[in-house]
């Protein structure tokens, strides 16, 4: 009897995995940022390792514990590890702690022009540009996540209870409204326009709300936590992970209220775990509980193409170059793929 | 590895009141599930204030904990000279003890004969599941406290409650107590889903745990359950075992336990 291929499990290796590098490094990877045409990775011993054409990677030992959030800062990356420190690290590897917290974990990092951003518990440290000390944004309960808007001028930080959404005035003094729903407000990200906000649950749903009129509603019907979710293009769709789909919803016009998610089937009734915007398209790649990846266009039905076959481990981070020339998939098992895009381009 | 975090007691967005989770945990438990050194054991600490249901629940009700993790057993350290008082000013002292499946009843090179089996008793009319061990300075083997499965329904099984002879002491009267039925007539299994989902949607909040194995008219295999407050785990574990006496054993602890009939209404599961 012979497998059917075109069936779960592909048991083949794909052209991606066949042209790319394969690491099998076996320690969990937890987060991987753009920074240029290079692709910083987190991993569950603390360490970074930055990938980039035609070099190898060595590992920067980064944290005690494990790399717990990281953020592209310039050409620089921010980490935020389970050993309380607070770190910038340059592409080769020099590391600068901005800050360390001892017992206390930095759970979140962002910067957006020079402004740069760690949370540790229910604070905010806020650093404007060129100043030594952080401003300390204070609230009720424990921070989920942070991002700044396009501009910077905004910070939205979720938390029990909504999002509290900072504004920056023109003689930069920072106040605060609140963005009100009941729960536990976990990854927060404001739409690439701006004109919407989006946070993740403990319960298996989103949550949105429109800046303009502070319209919400909920994003509902994930089997699982959605811990992943990505903008495509310019805020046309949202996509997000936590279903055996890769569920995206229309952020064009008046928004998602009313109208149906367009839901891309994967084979095999994997979750989905995690997606990232394929950059200049309406496409997004999908990674999945058994280390699958995939690439499909979310207007377009069946057109869908396998970038990497599956490890058994799911998949924990996914990056593209911002020359769209490389991508970068890793999982919890510690597998890595890194490779060209294009079948014309050589590693 | 000592982690800080702030006690956060999170509700959970589904309808149920009592269930509540403490999001420090889900956070830190995340993290350290993410660790390339794997741990043996995880022992979260609770100040003495603390309500021990939120910990408990977050093992079953977020789903990544749940899949990634297992809540071993819940140890209570009492102050053997300290603890009626304490159960008297403190409610938080009595959900701890009525949670617990060890009691560590510590300092009782501090108190007589007479004043520790006074407190010991006090202990059990409040949890007659937990084991109650006597220590100076908690000096206690690990085997004791660590890997004990306490939530499994092997378990249940296994744990014999050391009822109290005397049912009414009226001597203190503590909040929390416990309520205990047996019977060797054979129970009716939909009167009793019945009785029981009505139960714990109505007076979840106030019942703290459950365990109990049942025997259901027709049914060849035990079924055994326990829970936390309206969380229940619940299964058929096998064949009676031969040469014993088939009987239903169901055990309440919680508050408010003598206004919710509950005599009645396990008298009414009995098979006609």
């Amino acid at each position: 009897m012979k497998a059917d291929l075109n069936n779960f499990p592909q048991l083949n290796k794909t052209k991606f995995e066949n042209r790319g590098k394969e690491f099998r490094l076996g320690i969990p990877v937890i987060n991987a940022v753009t920074v240029g045409n290079s692709i910083a990775v987190g991993f569950g011993d603390g360490t970074v390792r930055i990938f980039s054409s035609g070099k190898s990677s060595e590992p920067i030992k980064a944290h005690k514990g494990i790399v717990l959030c990281m953020a592209k800062d310039g050409d620089h990356i921010l980490t935020g590890g389970d050993d309380g420190r607070f770190l910038r690290i340059s592409l080769d590897g020099n590391i600068n702690e901005i800050s360390n917290f001892g017992t206390r974990w930095v759970d979140h990092v962002t910067s957006k022009n020079g402004s740069v951003v760690c949370t540790s518990g229910n604070i905010v440290y806020l650093w404007m540009p060129n100043k030594k000390e952080p401003k300390l944004l204070e609230h009720d309960s424990t921070i989920g996540g942070v991002a700044f808007d396009s501009k910077g001028r905004k910070l939205a930080v979720s938390r029990y209870g909504g999002v509290t959404l900072w504004k920056k005035d023109y003689s930069n003094k920072w106040t605060s409204s609140d963005l009100i729903w009941k729960g536990s407000h976990n990854k927060v990200i404001f739409s690439p326009d701006d004109r919407y906000l989006v946070t993740s649950m403990q319960e298996n749903q989103l949550h949105f709300w429109r800046l303009k009129d502070k319209i919400d509603s909920a994003m509902s019907g994930y089997g699982a936590k959605v811990k992943s979710f990505a903008f495509v293009g310019d805020s046309k769709y949202l996509a997000t992970s936590g279903a055996n789909d890769a569920v995206c919803w229309p952020f064009d016009g008046d928004g998602p209220v009313g109208r149906e998610p367009i839901c891309l089937p994967y084979v095999g009734k994997q979750l989905v775990t995690f997606v990232e915007s394929f950059p200049n398209e309406n496409a997004i790649l999908t990674g999945l509980s058994d280390g699958s990846v995939y690439l499909s266009e979310i207007e377009k039905a069946n057109n869908t193409i396998i970038i990497r076959s599956f490890t058994e481990f799911e998949v924990s981070a996914i990056a593209v170059t911002d020359d769209c020339s490389h991508l970068l998939i890793g999982d919890m098992g510690g597998n890595i793929l890194w490779t060209s895009i294009w079948d014309e381009e050589k590693n | 590895m000592v982690v800080d975090a702030d006690e956060e007691v999170f509700e959970m967005n589904n309808g149920c009141i009592c269930c509540t989770v403490r999001g420090d945990l889900i956070r830190i438990l995340s993290g350290l599930m993410k660790r390339a050194d794997k741990l043996d054991a995880i022992i979260v600490e609770t100040t003495g204030l603390a309500d021990p249901a939120p910990v408990a629940q977050t093992f079953f009700v977020d789903q990544d904990v749940a899949d990634r993790t297992k809540l071993d057993a819940i140890v209570t350290v009492a102050d053997a000279v300290h603890l009626s008082s304490q159960l008297t000013d403190h409610h938080e002292a009595e959900e701890q003890i009525a949670f617990a499946d060890v009691v560590l009843l510590n300092k009782i090179d501090l108190v007589d004969e007479n004043g520790l089996e006074v407190v010991k008793q006090r202990i059990k009319k409040i949890n007659p599941f937990a084991k109650i061990i006597n220590t100076t300075k908690c000096g206690v083997p690990l085997n004791e406290v660590l890997n004990l499965d306490a939530f499994s329904l092997k378990r249940v099984l296994e744990v014999e409650p050391d009822f109290l002879k005397s049912d009414h002491d009226h001597e203190h009267d503590d909040d929390v107590t416990s309520l205990s039925f047996v019977s060797d007539t054979p129970l009716d299994m939909e009167k009793f889903q019945d009785w029981f989902t009505k139960l714990l949607q109505t007076k979840g909040q106030d019942i703290l745990r459950t365990k109990g194995i049942l025997d259901f008219t027709g049914e060849s295999d035990r079924y055994v359950f326990q829970g936390v407050h309206m969380l229940m785990d619940a299964s058929p574990m096998g064949k009676w075992p031969k040469g014993k006496e088939r009987s239903s054993r169901l055990v309440f602890i919680g508050r408010n336990l003598e206004t919710m009939n509950l005599k009645e209404g396990f008298e009414n599961c009995k098979s006609a």
